[in-house]
């Protein structure tokens, strides 16, 4: 294996079950069939318990880097059926034609010629050998089945027009390549809802030497006792002459096709399949009409080897059909003449084979079934004189001619008509007569006789039952030749079809389904302990790929929702690919920061092109003077903690009497920081550690008698966090405006505290504000003044609305606030208890 | 191939609905799998099969919303009803109170589906005959009040299960036909595709034949 690709292999084999072993792969290998999508392929031999199968992998990449990168296109067992091939490709030196064969499945690659190329075709051919030895067992194979067929790319889809959201799954991704998935497992179990049936076959050729027709020929196509269910007459000069050579336009093509019609058995109907003609050639191919209800995708074509190397004088006329579920061709040709000429014979032979394209698939000669090979292929019997010959077949030593017989000597040379067969002639041969007569030729050429007119084939269930020539019909120099066949055409039974073409679209929608993409999460609920304020939970779940193919996940919002998760949660990561058979850990993290009873939501974990899963999380929250209400910690007379819920519900909803004047926490933190903390330097720049500022907070929230468990700095900052939390922000969020705006006039400011603002708020506002005076008072230890203060408690106490947003308006609040801390309060105070 | 190797020509959405337990789950599963599913477990989301079916000789793609039936995942469940051709509602017929339910289910579709979606209602489990607690009478009246289709099926046996997927599409198709379904409508929950059918072997178009025949 080529040492540069060494990473790309561990890319595919990750494909791949560890004991399913990559022998071999090809990159860059680009399909030449229009059915097939143009996407990059890759080739791979791959090896389980010594049964090998080359996979057709797409990648989305040139280089694939990852395994998501490549999709198994088609899975092909190496076994007897298997068979590989190259081809040069015209016009190119660089890139050769990779074949691979499958029974009746046949797919073309264009490769680049070179040494991987080379290696891996002798791998693959290598793994060909292994397989006639052991009996492979392919049944590691049907996981694979499903997984082809699988699309690289969405955007080959075609777009939706309609707006259901995030349904790429509408697109039917797995269907891609349905169809041609569809065609191929039909192939594969043709003989399941097929079989074999005779027909036989009556094949003739007769070069009339450009005469017309005046004689009956019931004597040839008639010949045996029951009508054949399908002929192909092949004639060669039908026309001579000039117009016909150059305009390719004779009036002894309907002639010849007339007297075929009254030729044919006379114990059956026959009807037209195909006529195809190319100057003097003409095949004429009919079926008994009891079939033709049965024949389909007829089509012809004509290739001219003669004059110039394409003119119609000499080459191959051709007809193909579909009779029931096998497809035929017949091949009429009339070689070059002339007995030194038998390497020009071999050369027009392959041109007719190279050339001949019936355009409708399978196009080429080779790729039908059963071919059948007819006409003038004007081999003749090589050095031997005329009077040689002629004593031979006196004697009636056709062996010793046959030997001499070009055709079977160009045939054994692997030549020309490679793979075709034979039947053993035991009849005279057919060229040359002197006309109207059974005499071999007696004009001074006194040309030696030659088996010119033959009928070969090839292909499976072909037996032929009689190859003679008709002496009777002499108005030409050569003598009609025909074979019988009895040929086994693959009838489709209707019923086990439908049911086996039913079976696989069950199937293939089982493996559509079975194919979508599968994760498990381990919890589908996901509960929390107490969750307590500004303390956050993770719990993490995970997600399993349990499917066959990569899962991209993805947490998505619900309807009327504007996030895929509440504000107090937080999913990482919330969305990704796990790979099949791998998993990913998902931190689900909540944070507590609002008055909630208690955290619900449910989560809908999404799987592009799959289904939903919920995700409940939930948690009860433990009660806190923080995120409280200001107006309901001035009515609950004893902690947080310890008030009873319908005393809690009536104080939240303002309904019981007010009991302080400011929140009883508050003015416990302001106490503590009046009475050890007015000196203190850098009061509120100092972070305290959380547990500090959590014990503040359950001391506060439980009522507890214990002295206070922090430092005068964790207080500070426990009042900042107090008053930043609270439920309603000190100055209602409406006022904001109205305060920055009047910011620059202290009577407007204070009107705006006395006259709008609520009396409970109005409280907090300049207890902090008194304090906060106090505290400037001590200035010369603690080193604040008035602006700096005010800034600070500008942005709490006239918060904004959403946490987090760059307070745009600090200024004007920070001089609303100041206002309040450089003029004399005592005329709006109701001092605190 | 340029027009794209679909086998089918149009895809419609459908959804699942119902009470939890009524057997949404495995309807589903046997409509797709052709096999009963016991002991399947509660759905939490919504799950999602597809099968391709053929109506008036019309390759159809279902793509089929299974949807959790427990109260409290409702409120979520209601943003799949969006752009369903087909909403299949099934009851159990051995459980008044899933067929109780119905008409809270029902305002659902109506409000949360258009008007030319078909609701087809399906009373699931009428192999347990025995336990039966709505009788067929009275689940067919309340179809026929409220413009529903309806039958009684077996996701166990699998009876009538393949009829009212079929049925629904049927209804759906008609609806197309008719020029009911606007096709161009959003959420109307169908999607043409210009399908490119592939040739059957079996179908016989002597017209193709003569076309290709030099004759």
């Amino acid at each position: 294996m080529l040492a540069v690709h060494r990473d790309v292999v561990n890319i595919v084999q990750a494909k791949f079950l560890s004991a399913e072993i990559v022998r071999s792969i090809h990159l860059n290998v680009f399909t030449l069939e229009e059915i097939w999508s143009n996407d990059n392929r890759i080739l791979a031999l791959v090896e389980y318990n010594k049964s090998f199968a080359l996979f057709v992998l797409i990648s989305s990449k040139i280089k694939p880097s990852c395994i998501s990168d490549l999709s198994i296109e088609t899975v092909t067992p190496v076994d007897e059926f298997f068979s590989c091939d190259t081809e040069p490709l015209e016009d190119t030196q660089t890139n050769i034609i990779f074949i691979i064969t499958y029974k009746k499945i046949k797919r073309a690659f264009k490769i680049e010629i070179g040494l991987e190329s080379s290696n891996f075709a002798s791998e693959v051919i290598r793994s060909k050998e292994l397989s006639l030895y052991n009996k492979p067992n392919f049944v590691w194979l049907d996981k694979y089945i499903g997984t082809m067929s699988i699309p690289s790319r969405s955007s080959d889809i075609e777009q939706d027009d309609i707006p259901i959201t995030r349904h790429q799954i509408a697109q039917g991704q797995t269907s891609i390549n349905r169809e041609s998935m569809l065609k191929y497992h039909l192939k594969l179990k043709e003989a399941e809802y097929t079989q074999k049936q005779e027909f036989t076959i009556f094949v003739g050729t007769w070069n009339v030497n450009g005469q017309p027709p005046t004689i009956s020929l019931r004597d040839w196509l008639s010949f045996d006792e029951n009508p054949p269910d399908l002929y192909a007459v092949g004639f060669q000069e039908i026309d001579l002459s000039k117009e016909a050579f150059l305009f390719n336009d004779t009036p002894r093509e309907a002639e010849w096709h007339k007297y075929v019609t009254e030729g044919v058995h006379p114990k059956a109907k026959y009807k037209l399949v195909g006529l195809a003609r190319l100057v003097g050639m003409q095949l004429v191919v009919m079926v008994n009409s009891q079939h033709y209800h049965y024949v389909r995708n007829i089509s012809v074509d004509t290739v001219g080897t003669g004059l110039l190397g394409k003119m119609g004088n000499k080459g191959g006329v051709g007809v193909r059909l579909d009779l029931h579920n096998t497809s035929l061709c017949f091949v009429n040709c009339h070689l070059a003449a002339h007995v030194e000429e038998f390497e020009r014979r071999n050369q027009d032979y392959k041109d007719i084979n190279a050339r001949m394209n019936f355009r409708r698939s399978p196009q080429a000669i080779k790729d039908h079934e059963q071919v059948y090979w007819l006409g003038d292929l004007n081999y003749r019997i090589t050095d031997l004189t005329t009077t040689q010959v002629k004593t031979l077949l006196l004697r009636n030593e056709l062996p010793t001619l046959l030997k001499a017989d070009q055709l079977n000597q160009q045939k054994e040379r692997g030549n020309v008509l490679l793979d075709y067969q034979e039947g053993d002639i035991n009849f005279q041969p057919t060229y040359k007569y002197d006309l109207y007569t059974d005499t071999y030729d007696t004009s001074e050429k006194a040309r030696p006789p030659a088996w010119t007119d033959r009928i070969l084939w090839r292909g499976r269930g072909i037996y032929q039952v009689a190859y003679r020539s008709h002496m009777d019909l002499r108005i030409s120099d050569h003598k009609p030749v025909s074979a019988l066949f009895k040929s086994e055409i693959s009838v489709v039974d209707p019923i086990k079809y439908r049911k086996i073409h039913e079976d696989l679209l069950k199937k293939m929608d089982k493996f559509e389904n079975e194919y979508l993409p599968q994760v498990t999460v381990d919890q589908t609920e996901v509960v929390y302990d107490l969750i307590k304020f500004r303390e956050p939970q993770s719990r993490e779940i995970t997600i399993a790929n349990t499917g066959m193919v990569p899962a991209e996940f993805e947490f998505i919002r619900k309807l009327d929702e504007t996030s895929y998760c509440k504000d107090w949660m937080r999913i990482v990561p919330y969305c990704g690919s796990i790979n099949p058979g791998e998993k990913c850990d998902v931190k689900l993290e909540v944070n507590l920061e609002m008055d909630l009873p208690k955290l619900y939501d449910i989560l809908v974990l999404h799987l592009k092109g799959g289904k939903d899963m919920f995700i409940i999380v939930n948690g009860e929250c433990q009660k806190s003077s923080f995120t409280a209400s200001i107006s309901l910690l001035c009515r609950i007379s004893v902690p947080v903690m310890k008030v009873p819920d319908d005393q809690w519900k009536i104080a939240d909803k303002g309904d019981s009497n007010v009991l302080y004047s400011v929140p009883r926490e508050l003015w416990l933190l302001i106490d503590y920081i009046y009475r050890h903390g007015m000196k203190t330097k850098e009061l509120f720049e100092s972070s305290a550690l959380h547990e500090e500022i959590a014990r503040i907070r359950d001391w506060l929230d439980f009522g507890s008698l214990d002295p206070f468990p922090g430092t005068v700095q964790a207080a500070a900052e426990t009042l900042l966090l107090f008053l930043s939390y609270t439920k309603d922000p000190v100055i209602p969020y409406e006022l904001h405006d109205n305060c920055i705006a009047a910011a620059s006039n202290y009577q407007n400011c204070k009107q705006i505290i006395l006259q709008k603002v609520p009396d409970l708020h109005r409280n907090v506002f300049l207890y902090i504000c008194m304090f906060l005076q106090e505290l400037l008072k001590h200035q010369n230890d603690n080193a604040y003044d008035a602006k700096t203060l005010a800034s600070l408690f500008g942005d709490i106490l006239l918060r904004d609305q959403i946490r987090n947003s760059k307070p745009q308006a600090s200024r004007g609040k920070s001089n609303f606030v100041y206002n309040f801390l450089v003029n004399d309060l005592s005329s709006s105070i109701i001092p605190p208890k | 191939m340029s027009a794209g190797p679909y086998n089918y020509s149009y895809i419609f959405k459908y959804i699942i609905i119902g009470d939890m337990g009524v057997g949404k789950s495995c309807l589903l599963h046997q409509f797709t799998e052709k096999k009963f599913m016991a002991d399947c477990p509660h759905t939490i989301g919504v799950e999602f099969g597809t099968r391709i079916i053929e109506v008036s000789g019309q390759k159809i793609k279902l793509q089929i919303w299974d949807t959790a039936g427990q109260e409290r995942f409702r409120a979520v469940t209601r943003s799949y009803y969006r752009g369903a051709a087909g909403a299949l509602m099934v009851y159990d017929i051995t459980r008044r109170s899933t067929y109780n339910h119905l008409s809270s289910w029902l305002t659902d579709t109506r409000n949360l589906t258009n008007p030319s979606t078909v609701i087809f209602l399906i009373g699931n489990k009428c192999d347990l005959e025995g336990q039966r607690d709505v009788t067929y009478e009275e689940a067919s009246k309340f179809a026929e009040e409220n413009g529903l289709m309806f039958v009684e099926a077996s996701a166990k046996t699998g009876d009538n299960v393949e009829e009212a997927f079929l049925e629904t599409a049927k209804k759906i198709y008609q609806s197309i036909q008719d020029g009911r379904l606007d096709l161009n409508a959003a959420e109307s929950g169908v999607q043409h595709k210009p399908s490119q059918p592939g040739r059957n072997p079996l179908s016989n178009d002597q017209q193709a034949n003569k076309d290709n025949c030099a004759c």
